[in-house]
């Protein structure tokens, strides 16, 4: 049932449960007090006639039936005068009832024979004490306390009256607090509602920030940033891999829709197919470069289980290279020290091969590449020169960006995808290495790859 | 008709120039913005797609650049096709927008609107005398009989019918007829003139001397 798990109702529940119990248990205790107070008061009274009539009772002068026999005042008193609430009664010996004042209710009942002090009790509305005397008379004082009684009645109801008040007042206290409390939760809820609904830039305003919620609202608000800015990566990235698909697949329908349109020399049909072949390698290496980053998003370590030469790896990264360097006119000469740490080796050669190729490529005829490895204090370093155009100042800060490139366009390298340089800095990334890039347009561009040996 | 195809992308160029060609248009190519522009400038073409990434000046700014002086339709060809990138393109004076990937038949369908309605066409049937041109399927019928004419002939034709009523000069007809790298001599002109008059009479098309010709 949603009405018990509600935690507003819950806090209600309890809250009225120990509000009901601590306020019963005081009314009571007030009660109770209230009432041994009167009781003690009265008995206090009765012990006090108890004496009285006894020093009145006591022989003076003879033994016998004759001893009860009291002055005219001493009776005067005993009989009370009407409506006093005293009244008295004396059993003599022998059982047979001596003495009732006149004020006594009729028919009271002889008490069992008790030697020793007065006993208490009460009897409806009267309150009594009574003892035998050490002569074996059995004394009863009595007193009427029909008032004192109403006045205990007024007072339980004053308790539970007031009582009650209280106890609604605290409830309703409690709803109020509880409502307030709970509101920046129903706030928090109906934001992440919102956000789920898909408008990932709404955020909590936290009324209170040092409260726990305001702390809450801020790490929310965090993971929602955070959220908002991977779907926004995310969506960039597949719009862009599906931007840098569309030409190629541009080039593929237009050569076969207008190959197809009539009957060609078999040249023709040649030169198509080779456009086409050209289009899907170029559509093939940007699908292996989107499988590689892929891989990375989901991995959170590399497996760096070889202990590998960086060296080594820069050596064959640049034979690899060699060809593209002679087709662009660029020379290319590597100055290696062993330098050793655990890698991927398999990876790292990619991501040497990336930054190396993009030297190449982006170099200008007739100019060199330098690649370098040295160890370090504490790692690996790899830097490589190139004496291309540069980049411009704007561009730097982007250029690790997947599919960012420097000319707006594709023909500057019409077989980087804009890819490179991004995988190479996750590879490296994920070695817990840094990469970075210091450029003077005109004159060339260093890039600086630093591995710890952690 | 003449046009300008401005596309860095060498293969798509290549294929989109030669399709042009068979569709009986005189295509001139330019692989960068800059040059894009400059020949945009010079040549009074009949329509330009314009590809929106391009080296040293994107597609955007040659539109606007180029916008400031000339009406020349623009069919902007990109691979981008968020809404705001086509709008953009609009508003920047495109007069059509397609995305990449294309079927060559839409391209051309596209480019024969956007020819006509700078021409203040509404449909593809133009009627002059007794013959009517069919610009999509580039077909002219007299009284009914289809008349066979040449590429450059029907050419010529759609042209000056597309100007009714105009004196379109020679330099004119050399220009929107033939592409850069066309040699076609000067008196070639006056033979498809003749050979047009042979096949559809001869009231047909005026010739104004000292001025051009005319379809009245």
């Amino acid at each position: 049932m949603r009405f018990f798990h509600s935690i507003r109702w819950r806090m209600q529940l309890w809250h009225g449960l120990l509000l009901a119990l601590v306020l019963s248990g005081f009314g009571f205790t007030a009660w109770r007090l209230q009432r041994e107070n009167q009781m003690g008061r009265v008995d206090r009274e009765l012990e006090q006639r108890m004496g009285l009539v006894e020093e009145s009772l006591r022989p003076r002068n003879a033994t016998g039936p004759d001893a009860m026999r009291w002055s005219s005042r001493e009776q005067k008193l005993f009989d009370g005068m009407p409506g006093q609430a005293f009244y008295y009664a004396v059993w003599q010996r022998d059982g047979e009832r001596g003495n009732v004042s006149a004020s006594a209710p009729s028919g009271i009942p002889r008490p069992e024979r008790v030697p020793g002090p007065p006993v208490f009790r009460s009897r409806g509305d009267f309150r009594e004490s009574f003892h035998d005397t050490p002569a074996g008379d059995c004394v009863l004082v009595g007193r009427d306390i029909g008032d004192e009684l109403a006045g205990l009645r007024r007072t339980a109801w004053l308790l539970a009256g007031s009582g009650g008040a209280v106890f609604l007042l605290g409830l309703a206290g409690g709803w109020w607090i509880g409502a307030r409390a709970l509101r920046p939760i129903a706030e928090i809820s109906a934001t992440a509602a919102k956000i789920s609904d898909g408008d990932l830039g709404e955020r909590i305003r936290p009324a209170d920030s040092e409260s726990e919620l305001g702390q809450l609202a801020r790490d929310l608000n965090n993971t929602f940033a955070r959220l908002q800015a991977a779907f926004a990566r995310q969506a960039q990235f597949t719009a862009d891999a599906s931007h840098e698909l569309r030409t190629p697949v541009a080039v593929v329908l237009a050569q076969t829709q207008s190959a197809l349109a009539r009957e060609r020399p078999a040249a023709e049909y040649r030169e198509s197919l080779a456009a086409c072949q050209r289009s899907a390698q170029r559509m093939r290496g940007l699908i292996e470069s989107l499988l590689v980053l892929a891989r990375f998003d989901s991995d959170e370590t590399a497996e760096a289980d070889e202990l590998c030469d960086l060296a080594g790896i820069a050596e064959e990264s640049v034979a690899l290279l060699e060809p593209l360097a002679d087709e662009k006119n660029v020379r290319i000469s590597v100055e290696a020290a062993p330098a050793y740490f655990r890698c991927n080796a398999g990876q790292l050669a990619q991501a040497v091969g990336n930054i190396v190729s993009n030297a190449i490529c982006y170099n200008r005829p007739g100019g060199s590449v330098r690649v370098a490895v040295h160890p370090e204090a504490d790692g690996a370093a790899l830097t490589v020169t190139d004496t291309g155009q540069g980049i411009a100042p704007e561009d730097l800060p982007h250029i690790f960006e997947r599919f960012y490139r420097v000319e707006k366009s594709r023909s500057a390298g019409q077989e980087h995808s804009g890819l490179g340089l991004a995988i190479a800095k996750a590879i490296i990334e994920k070695h817990g290495g840094t990469i970075e890039v210091a450029s003077e347009p005109g004159a060339g561009t260093t890039f600086r790859v630093r591995f710890g040996t952690g | 008709m003449r046009i300008l195809l401005i596309e860095d992308e060498a293969d798509l160029l290549a294929s989109l120039a030669k399709a042009l060609r068979e569709e009986g248009y005189a295509v001139d190519t330019a692989t960068d913005g800059e040059e894009g522009l400059y020949k945009a400038r010079e040549v009074g073409y009949d329509a330009i797609v314009l590809d929106v990434m391009l080296p040293r000046l994107d597609g955007w700014e040659v539109l606007e650049r180029f916008r400031k002086s000339q009406k020349t339709p623009v069919l902007m060809l990109t691979a981008r096709d968020a809404a705001r990138d086509r709008v953009r393109g609009l508003d920047a004076g495109a007069d059509d927008y397609l995305v990449k990937p294309f079927d060559l038949e839409e391209l051309f369908a596209r480019l024969r609107a956007i020819i006509r309605r700078a021409a203040g066409q509404t449909v593809n049937t133009i009627e002059i005398g007794g013959a009517i041109i069919d610009t999509a399927s580039r077909k002219v019928t007299l009284a009914g009989n289809p008349v066979a004419l040449t590429a450059r002939e029907y050419c010529l034709l759609e042209f000056l019918a597309l100007h009714r009523g105009e004196t379109v000069t020679r330099t004119a007809l050399y220009e929107h007829l033939f592409d850069e790298d066309d040699d076609s001599l000067s008196n070639l002109l006056d033979v498809h003139v003749s050979n047009l008059r042979k096949k559809l009479g001869g009231g047909l098309i005026e010739t104004r001397r000292g001025h051009g010709y005319c379809i009245g």
